[in-house]
């Protein structure tokens, strides 16, 4: 780094002096400088090598991947842009087709950064050739700003269609051995272990009350309408506004996770007083207490059913139908 | 004397023939039920099609009865899709053209002379009737209550989540569908039960009929498998299971087939394979069985086992390696969105874009089914009572339906059976328990308990039966509160929610008359009468096949939804500068453009609504072109008034539902009053259309495509300079002439 510092001033004169030549040495230059991961860049190499003349792409990320900034983003997305920028380096590509891949870090960089007036990070910013046969008449850079999450397909699809024509080396992600080998190895366990436990585990898999408890409950959740908090990762609950908890959301296609829980369980008591009815209540022998079990059965279904139908009331506006005391 | 002669008529040979006689009639009553509460909207408004796919379904039908079979089989139509028409024979479900086809042909036999579209009107409310009684017979095999089986068909007939589907008028595929496909269910119930190739032939008879109709027959092809499968995992392999598994799916796969636009997708797709993955297990299972039989050694049924296990292992990879390869296409998009949730927002936005297709909500659950949601669970419970291969395919069914439910709110449809079933089992088992006059279990509802296996822990006690009449009481007035409410609640839901034909929209006048508003129909028979009859129209997809069916006049995009990059230039012509989207509009040769908007109605399901859809869809295909970003404001909002960016004031979209909308108000008061904005005063203007047409209020307007400059200028120039010449001749009295040197 510091002989690169020495270097700038030079090449800065040189660049103006032999125009042709000393631009493919500033890009072999930077180019020897990593072999296959994005450079490291700081303000001072950012003005050399952003600078005109330049005869090759660069792409810089402007990026913050300090603990202390808080950028979940940024450092998501850094083994993603390494992993552009060695697909890059390692493919085959056409040799006149040069383009360096460089990252800027924040703390390197505060007044490219100031001077760019960025406000949020991650910005990727690709800057074409001013010479040569790729240069384009604006040569100002383009800019990609991230608005989520997104992987380095959709990003190296960006950057290649802002390339010229022509064949690109593709997209290579490295083959994950370790997770490949602890899957076996996970899979190759169970199977062991439910060889083993194979008399132990047979009677609970072939138990009639657990398959009906997996199966309602399963239905339960999703006729609550959980796979729409899945979907669209609704809040939990959310505050009136007035320091309280609301729990119903309002609006018939709208809810709260903790709603759909709460409706889930309004279900469940319905269902299991319905079935305490017909199945559990007749098989009472003593008639007293049939009886009692009768009433309480009956009052908690109606009691259910009409505060659920209040809930409802409250998300549809017009309904008209209700059931006291609710 | 009165009980005697009512004994005479319960008891004996008469009682059965009596009770025969009421079934029939209680079904025949719901059968009318479910009818009469489907028609709603034609007494309200009239025999009209309702929506958007039913009008291509209805002009396909006339297609059919005018051309005949073969020229329908054989159908390019060349006014969809313009220019490169659509292969309309070979990419539809022809069974609901078919079937009301022939039911017209029958009654022109009979010299009824009826309409074809009276028939497509009523299709839907008569096949609810069927429906009704296929939900008995499917029901009555469950279970060996009286009671279940009319109650499953009473609960079918007037449940929401059904109705939505098919009130009179919604001739879409599902009318006929959902019918075959408790058909289909109940003939492969009782195929499981009999192992009789006869009811497997005609599990395979109805399958391909379904096939014909619905796309939805996936569900089928895969649920049966599925059923043959857990049924195989409990170790309930039988010889019924074989044949009637391998006759349904040797024929069944034959006729689906026969469908051009099935074709040989099921021994081509992911989707199929798993009927022939259980197809191939289920020759290794019973070639085990009968080796079985033969061979007492226990190692070599080892190894015989082991055998099949790798076998299938092998069979699965192959399978695994097949897809990735090419060979068998992978899952359908729109299957695949089922299991991952993300799929379709990130690579069909066409498909997401879709109201139906977005997940449900709960309010949605309990709308459609009322308190049949909450017996539902009560009754997949009581299925586990007997467990016999029957209940099984209850418990698969419902679990995996009411996950497609929660995806999808369009597959309510194939919840609702089976909720249907379910409830109708529990509410079955309460009523026998309580309605009965004498003390003691009900000897008929008696259910002989497996005694093999450990029984649930609810019934391991023996039943004795409820003493109390309090009891009794108790329970059936609360029962029968909650039916009462029940059809309350069928009946007002229909009416309210279910039942507007949405081509006619209705609203309430300040003093409570019905207002109706006709605007669809009034802007399509304008195109009709006015323009040349190969005038081409663009439109957003979602009009297309109501300007086929209504207007009568090709279109560039339809509702059918297969090409998405032709979509995406639709998209992008509606949502680029006019200088973009004139030479899209040429090059397509289009004539006049239609745009819907709602803002002086405060109608919500208008254009710019959809907007930001066509503008992601466009994006998906020409990202350099079209940026989403760009229609939102620096802090994110999506804006129509002054703050609005100038993509999106520049947009035609935006040029064309607000052009001289500020005429209508004075003093720059101009308010879209669905999205509550108040206009900028000078309104936008429009130099490559011309207004056409503009509906009674304003929802559709229509915009002629301008032909090119007679001198040659653009028509910004030329919009120019008539604007200029205008203020000239003003002028020109004033002043000398000057010789123009422009």
């Amino acid at each position: 780094m510091k002989l690169l510092k020495l270097l700038i001033p030079f090449i800065t004169i040189l660049s103006h002096g032999f125009c042709g030549s000393s631009d493919t040495d500033k890009f072999e230059r930077y180019r020897s400088l990593s072999k296959s991961a994005p450079i490291d860049l700081d303000d001072s190499s950012y003005q050399v090598l952003t600078s005109k003349p330049r005869d090759y792409h660069v792409a810089v990320l402007l990026t913050a991947t300090e603990a202390r900034f808080g950028c979940i983003l940024c450092r998501e997305f850094q083994p993603e842009w390494e992993l552009i920028s060695r697909s890059w380096h390692k493919g085959p590509k056409p040799d006149e087709l040069k383009v360096l891949y460089a990252t800027l870090e924040f703390t390197n960089g505060k007044e490219t950064f100031q001077k760019l007036m960025l406000q949020t990070a991650p910005v990727l910013l690709v800057f074409p050739p001013t010479v040569g046969p790729f240069s384009k008449v604006d040569d100002g850079p383009l800019r990609f700003d991230f608005s989520g999450p997104i992987s380095a397909d959709q990003l190296y699809t960006w950057i290649t269609r802002h390339l010229p024509d022509g064949p690109k080396p593709p997209l290579v992600r490295p083959i994950n051995y370790m997770r490949i080998i602890s899957g076996t190895t996970v899979f190759m366990g169970v199977v062991t272990l439910f060889t083993v436990l194979s008399p132990y585990v047979f009677p609970v898999v072939q138990n009639r009350n657990l398959w009906a408890a997996v199966s309602l409950i399963a239905i339960l959740l999703f006729i609550s309408g959980h796979m729409f908090n899945h979907i669209r990762k609704v809040p939990y609950v959310a505050g009136d506004g007035k320091g309280g908890i609301s729990y119903f959301a309002g609006g018939f296609s709208n809810q709260f996770g903790m709603e759909t829980q709460i409706i889930a369980a309004i279900y469940a008591v319905l269902s299991f007083a319905t079935i305490a009815l017909a199945m559990k209540v007749p098989r009472i022998t003593d008639n007293k207490t049939q009886q009692v079990a009768v009433i309480i059965w009956g009052s908690v279904l109606l009691g259910m059913y009409s505060f659920l139908l209040s809930v409802f009331k409250v998300k549809n506006g017009g309904y008209p139908f209700f059931l006291p005391p609710f | 004397m009165a009980e005697s002669s009512l004994n005479v008529l319960l008891k004996g040979n008469t009682g059965r023939n009596t009770r025969g006689l009421l079934r029939i009639i209680i079904l025949g009553t719901i059968a009318a039920a479910a009818v009469s509460s489907r028609l709603f909207s034609v007494i309200r408004f009239e025999s009209i099609i309702h929506e958007f796919d039913p009008w291509f379904n209805f002009r396909a039908t006339k297609y059919l009865v005018q051309h005949g079979f073969y020229s329908f089989w054989d159908w390019f139509d060349d006014r969809t899709w313009h220019p490169l028409g659509r292969v309309t024979g070979g990419t539809l479900y022809p069974g609901l053209m078919v079937t009301s086809g022939v039911i017209y042909h029958i009654l022109r036999f009979l010299t009824i002379p009826v309409d074809i579209r009276n028939i497509c009107v009523l299709l839907a409310p008569g096949f609810s009737g069927l429906t009704a009684l296929a939900m008995y017979f499917l029901t009555c095999e469950m279970s060996t209550s009286p009671s279940a089986g009319l109650l499953a068909a009473a609960f079918m007939g007037i449940v929401p989540g059904y109705i939505s589907r098919s009130v009179a008028g919604s001739y879409d595929n599902e009318a006929i569908a959902i019918f075959l496909l408790v058909f289909t269910f109940f003939l492969w119930i009782k195929a499981v039960k009999n192992g009789s190739i006869m009811w497997g032939a005609l599990t395979a008879l109805f399958y391909g009929y379904m096939v014909s109709a619905w796309g939805g027959y996936v569900f089928i092809t895969n649920l049966i498998p599925l059923h043959v499968f857990v049924l195989l995992c409990m170790g309930r392999y039988s010889s019924r299971i074989y044949i009637s598994y391998t006759t349904w799916y040797a024929l069944g796969t034959l006729a689906s087939m026969q469908i051009p636009f099935v074709g040989f997708l099921p021994i081509r797709n992911s989707d199929h394979m798993s009927a022939l993955g259980i197809f191939g297990l289920l020759q290794l299972v019973a070639f085990a069985d009968f080796v079985r039989g033969f061979i007492p050694g226990k190692h070599f049924q080892r190894l015989l086992t082991t055998m099949i296990i790798v076998v299938f292992g092998v069979a699965l990879v192959g399978l695994v390696v097949l897809t990735v390869s090419g060979v068998i296409a992978p899952w359908s998009g729109r299957f695949y969105s089922l299991w991952d949730t993300g799929y379709a927002k990130i690579h069909i936005p066409i498909i997401a874009s879709v109201s139906e297709h977005q997940p449900t909500a709960w309010p949605a659950f309990f709308f459609d089914l009322n308190f049949l949601i909450w017996l539902f669970p009560a009754g997949v419970y009581m299925c586990f009572r007997d467990l016999k291969d029957e209940h099984v395919f209850v418990i698969i069914y419902s679990v995996l339906a009411s996950y497609f439910a929660g995806v999808m709110v369009r597959l309510m449809l194939t919840l609702t059976p089976i909720v249907c079933v379910a409830a109708a089992l529990a509410l079955s088992t309460i009523l026998d328990t309580y309605v009965l006059a004498t003390p003691g279990p009900n000897p008929k509802a008696k259910v002989v308990e497996d005694a093999s296996s450990e029984p649930l822990r609810s019934a391991r006690k023996p039943d004795v039966g409820v003493t109390s009449y309090l009891s009794k009481m108790v329970v059936t007035s609360s029962v029968v509160v909650y039916l009462l409410l029940f059809v309350a609640h069928c009946t007002w839901v229909t009416s309210n929610a279910y039942s507007s034909p949405s081509v006619v929209l209705a609203s309430r006048m300040p003093d409570g008359s019905q207002h109706i508003i006709d605007d669809y129909r009034e802007a399509y028979y304008w195109l009709r009468q006015n323009t040349p009859h190969n005038a081409k129209v663009m439109s957003w997809w979602d009009y297309g096949y109501q300007i086929g069916g209504m207007a009568d006049r090709p279109t560039l995009v339809d509702n059918n939804t297969w090409n998405n990059t032709h979509i995406a230039t639709v998209g992008k012509a509606m949502s680029s500068r006019e200088e973009v989207s004139y030479p899209i509009l040429r090059q397509h040769d289009v004539d006049y453009v239609l745009v819907v908007f709602g803002g002086l109605l405060g109608y919500s399901g208008d254009d710019i609504n959809k907007f930001l859809w066509m503008v992601r869809i466009a994006e998906g295909i020409w990202p350099d072109e079209v940026k989403e970003r760009d229609f939102f404001t620096a802090r994110g909002e999506y804006r129509v008034d002054d703050q609005a960016t100038p993509t999106m004031r520049n947009s035609l979209m935006y040029k064309m539902s607000y052009y001289n909308y500020h005429t209508m108000f004075q003093g720059g008061q101009a308010v879209d009053r669905v999205r509550g904005a108040k206009l900028p005063a000078e309104g936008p203007q429009l130099s490559t259309l011309e207004e056409a047409f503009t509906s009674e209020n304003w929802i559709i307007r229509i915009y002629k495509v301008k032909d090119l400059d007679n001198l040659n200028r653009d028509h910004g120039n030329a919009v120019a300079f008539d604007r200029g010449h205008k203020r000239k001749r003003a002028t020109k009295k004033k002043g000398p002439r000057v010789l123009r040197t422009e």
